[in-house]
């Protein structure tokens, strides 16, 4: 290996540092009802002609018309409820019909192994589509450590995210209770399939 | 070399997927948000007592 090759290995392909702020991006807005402040951040982004860049300016234009109050009914309606929201975002409710199901354990195990904890004050489990998405971004740019290998992601995407996330962006996208949340699943759902494309190329 | 032009193709994929659309924004959405999932604000009615706080780890599982 070259001298040059080892510096390309340190350093995170730019493509992959914008790969991991949309993960970073679906995490803010997924772990928590949104705030103003992000509310406001979101209004500002733009996106191109592609599918994802539609849903990105979708997201934008319903962001720069909705209040933090609205918001939060909306996040609230989906994910929280009274017993539970309009969607479970689990990976093991989604692959089982189940919560804290084996898709959680393996989850767990694979956290173990990478050096990923749940951090103190969160009682949910890891298999939410959030803490997922924030994983990856951890992954991606070395955030538990040496930033991973696209090998690495790949085998992490493949086990925890593939098998359901495009459905669940899907059901969100569809959900009745969906206004500004539902360009976020077009988003999610848009970019779920070009990580798996993009994986692909990989073998 | 077979693994630079795969390594070219799947960075092109990704540029005409455009998922560097919305990078310059984004990147400033994300600061210092560490969005871990849901973590609990006392906000629901509640005092975050000790003894609260102990319910709550005997209920991590």
């Amino acid at each position: 290996m070259t001298l040059a090759d080892a510096v390309q290995d340190m350093t995170v392909a730019e493509e992959d540092v914008l790969r991991a702020d949309l993960y970073d991006l679906l995490a803010a807005l997924l772990a928590k009802p949104p705030t103003r402040d992000l509310i406001d951040r979101v209004a500002k982004l733009d996106g191109d002609d592609g599918e994802l860049g539609r849903a990105i300016r979708a997201l934008t234009s319903l962001a720069r018309a909705t209040t933090e109050a609205t918001a939060e009914r909306e996040f609230n309606r989906l994910f929280i409820g009274a017993a539970r929201g309009e969607l479970l975002p689990y990976a093991s409710y989604y692959m089982t019909g189940f919560l804290h199901e084996k898709p959680l354990a393996v989850l767990r195990n694979d956290m173990a192994q990478r050096s990923i904890e749940r951090a103190p004050n969160v009682f949910e489990p890891e298999d939410n589509i959030a803490s997922l998405c924030e994983m990856m971004a951890g992954l991606i740019l070395g955030r538990f450590g040496e930033p991973e290998t696209l090998a690495g992601q790949k085998d992490f995407f493949s086990a925890h995210i593939a098998p359901w996330a495009g459905h669940f962006f899907a059901d969100l996208e569809a959900a009745k209770g969906s206004l500004l949340y539902a360009p976020v699943g077009a988003i999610g759902r848009a970019f779920m399939e070009i990580e798996r494309e993009a994986f692909r190329m990989e073998a | 070399m077979s693994d630079d032009k795969a390594a070219t193709s799947r960075r092109d994929f990704l540029k005409l997927a455009s998922v560097t659309a919305p990078a310059v924004a984004v990147v400033a959405v994300t600061g210092a948000e560490t969005a871990e999932a849901a973590a609990v604000e006392g906000s629901g009615g509640y005092r975050r007592t000790e003894h609260v706080e102990k319910y709550l780890e005997s209920a991590r599982f």
